[in-house]
C-alpha cells in the first residue's frame, strides 16, 4: 500500500502541474479538496482521468470521487479493490 | 476620433525575450532552456501556484496583469465591481488548441480537462478576474491586429454602458507558438 500511496503522490503531482511539490510535501491523510491541497473541479476531472488511464478504474458516478478523493490514502485504497491494470 | 475618457496609470510590455513595465525592462531572457513564463513568474516573485496549470495564453494575461498591479495600491481582498477587463488578440486560442489536438491525436487518447478547458480565448479574462478580484466589465475580442485606436473606442463604451466601472486592465495578448506580444495596461475614468 505505501508503494502505491507514494507513485499516486508522484502521478498526482505529475497530471496536476503541481510545481515544486515533492511527493513528500503531500500528506497522504489531508484531504485532496479545500483546505488540503487546493484542489478545484478540473483538478478533480483530471483525478477521473488518472483512474481510468493509469488503473482502468472507470467511475459510473461523478459523486463517487467525492468518497474516492478524500485523501491519497482513500484513494489508494480504492484503487486496491478496483484495479483492472 | 472618439474623445478619450480615461487616463493611463501603468503600462507594461512582454515579449519572447523581454519584460517591461513603463518602458523600464524589468527582465531579459537570458536561458533560453528554462520555460520564459516561468523565468518571469519567479522573478517578479509571484506566488500563484495556479498559474502552473494555465496555458500560454492565460500565463502571459496573468503575468501582464501581475506587472501592473503587484506594486499598485488597490482593494486585493474584496471583489471590485467597478475594476473591468477588456483584451483582445489575433490568434484566440490557438495555441492550446494545437496542444490539445496533439494529445488526442492517438488511438485510445484520454483527452485532458485541464487542457481542453483552455481552448477558449477569453479564459485569461477570467483567470485575471479571480486573480485580481475584479468583478466589472469583462470582454475579449478576437481582432486582425492590434488596434490601439479601437481598443480606446471600446474602454470609452465601457464606461459609457457601466457608470460604476473606475478602472479597466486592457490591451492585447497574443501567443501563438514563439511568438508573444503582450501589451496591456491599467486606464482610470
Amino acid at each position: 500500500m505505501e508503494e502505491l500511496i507514494n507513485k499516486l503522490k508522484e502521478e498526482i503531482i505529475d497530471v496536476l502541474n503541481l510545481e515544486g511539490m515533492k511527493p513528500e510535501d503531500i500528506d497522504e491523510n489531508a484531504p485532496l479538496f479545500g483546505e488540503g491541497l487546493g484542489l478545484d473541479s478540473i483538478d478533480a476531472l483530471e483525478l477521473i482521468v488518472l483512474l481510468e488511464k493509469n488503473y482502468g478504474i472507470k467511475l459510473k458516478n461523478a459523486n463517487e470521487g467525492k468518497e474516492i478523493f478524500k485523501s491519497v490514502r482513500v484513494m489508494a485504497e480504492y484503487i486496491n479493490e478496483h484495479r483492472t491494470k | 476620433m472618439t474623445e478619450q475618457s480615461f487616463n493611463t496609470l501603468i503600462k507594461c510590455e512582454i515579449t519572447a525575450s523581454t519584460a517591461k513595465v513603463n518602458g523600464q525592462t524589468i527582465l531579459q531572457r537570458t536561458d533560453a532552456s528554462e520555460d520564459w513564463f516561468s523565468q518571469l513568474y519567479h522573478a517578479i516573485g509571484m506566488q500563484y501556484p495556479k498559474f502552473f496549470k494555465m496555458d500560454r495564453l492565460c500565463k502571459a494575461g496573468i503575468l501582464g496583469a501581475e506587472l501592473l498591479l503587484k506594486d499598485f495600491d488597490y482593494d486585493r481582498e474584496n471583489v471590485k465591481a467597478d475594476w473591468g477587463i477588456i483584451l483582445m488578440n489575433s490568434a484566440s486560442s490557438l495555441d492550446n488548441d494545437r496542444h490539445f489536438q496533439e494529445t488526442i491525436a492517438t488511438d485510445n487518447y484520454y483527452p485532458s480537462p485541464a487542457v481542453f478547458v483552455y481552448t477558449l480565448a477569453n479564459i485569461v479574462t477570467g483567470e485575471i478576474a479571480i486573480r485580481h478580484k475584479t468583478g466589472g466589465e469583462s470582454s475579449f475580442y478576437v481582432m486582425p491586429s492590434f488596434d490601439e485606436q479601437l481598443m480606446n473606442t471600446l474602454v470609452n463604451q465601457a464606461y459609457m454602458a457601466n457608470p460604476e466601472l473606475t478602472h479597466i486592465i486592457c490591451g492585447w495578448v497574443n501567443v501563438d507558438g514563439e511568438e508573444v506580444d503582450v501589451r496591456m495596461k491599467v486606464v482610470e475614468r
